[in-house]
């Protein structure tokens, strides 16, 4: 039951993200917009490159759907509305994230097409940027809850929520988790008007709706997450439990949708440099602070 | 819920999953399939036939970089198991961790100082 209520309303969230990115990029709001092109993208041919790498190719956007749905399975959106409470949840969202960079490289390789190959190996650059800042923020809020299960991370957020004990934490999350979701200023690897789409560009049809679906799935899992770790949770009054995840979730997204409006595309090298020398420093005096802090107040 | 179970559900939603997407290939397939025209399957260059292959040996301008995320990468591995038992160990577990961390942190200034952290 969980399980279909979940999915649900991940179909539902993945739909108004759908509405909400075209409004954010084309400036129209077009309400059946998404079904449309969804439909579309369904009766449109499905090609395949000429001498592609068959297994790579059609593996990519499966593997990308999992990792995207496995990382769903363990954000909880009301105290028992979780698909799988894991108690090593949080560590089990980075091991299904990493599952997205294979999936990008596979697709950039498996088309044998240059600007697709060129946009995998550069989101492999872009990993090596925003990996260890995704960690690292997550072993300080695992710190604070003495748990790794997502659902005792929120519970632990009753006194205060994580955004203001440690406030440098989100922000080297957020920006790490938009890194990982390639959204606009860190959209490396489809980089659309340099690369041609990129990982996407010899993807049609069928296969290239999968793929877009599993990419919504991704960001709505890295909104959840950031929820979860730093907002609270479903924590919030008046409203019931899932109506807070709700409005924290989908609020998250477009905050991360629309941050791409205002900041030009960062090229990977200078992702690279910013990531290492300013946030893993930032990253580890975070840690310490949060332990100190942990240490000396009770909450 | 025991683990098992948990880890069941994790297996049966790949498999949906996986399910999901054929089942969508071939709701695709049956409304039309593709037709084979020269010239269609060209991967994207500019419109003419990838003159160089694509499969080559590229060079990889971060090294430095992997070569530190890898250091990085193992020191989370005991992050994790750490972060759980912290508030219970208290000030001896900050200490440990804090020496451990901060040799690694030298690790880094030292690669930082020696031109790892640059494009190469």
């Amino acid at each position: 039951m969980n399980i279909a209520i979940i999915l649900g309303s991940l179909a539902l969230g993945a739909y108004i993200i759908a509405i909400v990115e075209s409004w954010a990029t084309y400036g129209r709001l077009r309400l059946a917009g998404p079904a449309l092109a969804a439909l579309a993208l369904l009766g449109r041919e499905s090609v395949l490159a000429r001498k592609p790498d068959r297994l790579f190719f059609e593996t990519a956007p499966v593997l990308l759907l999992v990792a995207g749905l496995l990382a769903v399975a363990v954000i909880p959106l009301a105290p028992d509305l979780i698909i799988t409470d894991l108690s090593s949840g949080a560590l089990f969202l980075n091991a299904a994230l990493a599952y997205v960079l294979v999936a990008l490289i596979m697709a950039g390789w498996g088309a044998n097409g240059a600007y697709g190959m060129i946009g995998g190996w550069r989101f492999l650059g872009q990993f090596i940027a925003y990996a260890m800042l995704i960690v690292m923020p997550i072993t300080a809020v695992a710190m604070r809850a003495e748990s790794l299960m997502t659902t005792q991370i929120v519970i632990s957020q009753v006194e205060l929520w994580n955004i203001f004990y440690q406030p440098i934490g989100f922000v080297l999350f957020v920006i790490a988790a938009m890194g990982l979701a390639y959204l606009p200023p860190l959209d490396l690897p489809l980089a659309p008007g340099d690369l041609a789409g990129g990982v996407e560009a010899e993807y049609t049809g069928v296969r290239l709706g999968v793929l877009r679906l599993a990419r919504m799935i991704i960001i709505l899992s890295l909104a959840g997450a950031t929820v979860t770790f730093y907002l609270g949770g479903w924590l919030g009054p008046w409203l019931p439990p899932w109506a807070w995840s709700a409005i924290k979730i989908l609020v998250v997204t477009v905050a991360m949708l629309m941050a791409g409006h205002y900041m030009p595309r960062i090229r990977e090298a200078r992702y690279l440099a910013l990531s290492w020398k300013l946030g893993i420093s930032l990253a580890l005096a975070n840690i310490f602070l949060v332990g100190v802090i942990a240490l000396v107040v009770p909450i | 819920m025991s683990a098992s179970i948990q880890y069941l559900i994790l297996f049966g939603l790949t498999v949906g999953t996986v399910g999901f997407v054929v089942s969508l290939y071939a709701l695709a397939r049956a409304i039309g399939r593709t037709r084979i025209e020269p010239g269609k399957n060209v991967p994207a260059t500019a419109g003419s036939l990838s003159r160089d292959p694509v499969w080559v040996r590229y060079h990889a301008r971060y090294t430095g970089y992997a070569l530190l995320f890898l250091a990085f990468d193992m020191e989370m591995a005991f992050m994790y198991p750490w972060s759980v038992v912290y508030r219970q160990e208290g000030l001896v577990a900050l200490l440990d961790m804090g020496v451990f961390l901060a040799i690694l942190f030298l690790g880094l200034l030292y690669g930082w100082s020696q031109g790892a952290l640059r494009r190469q």
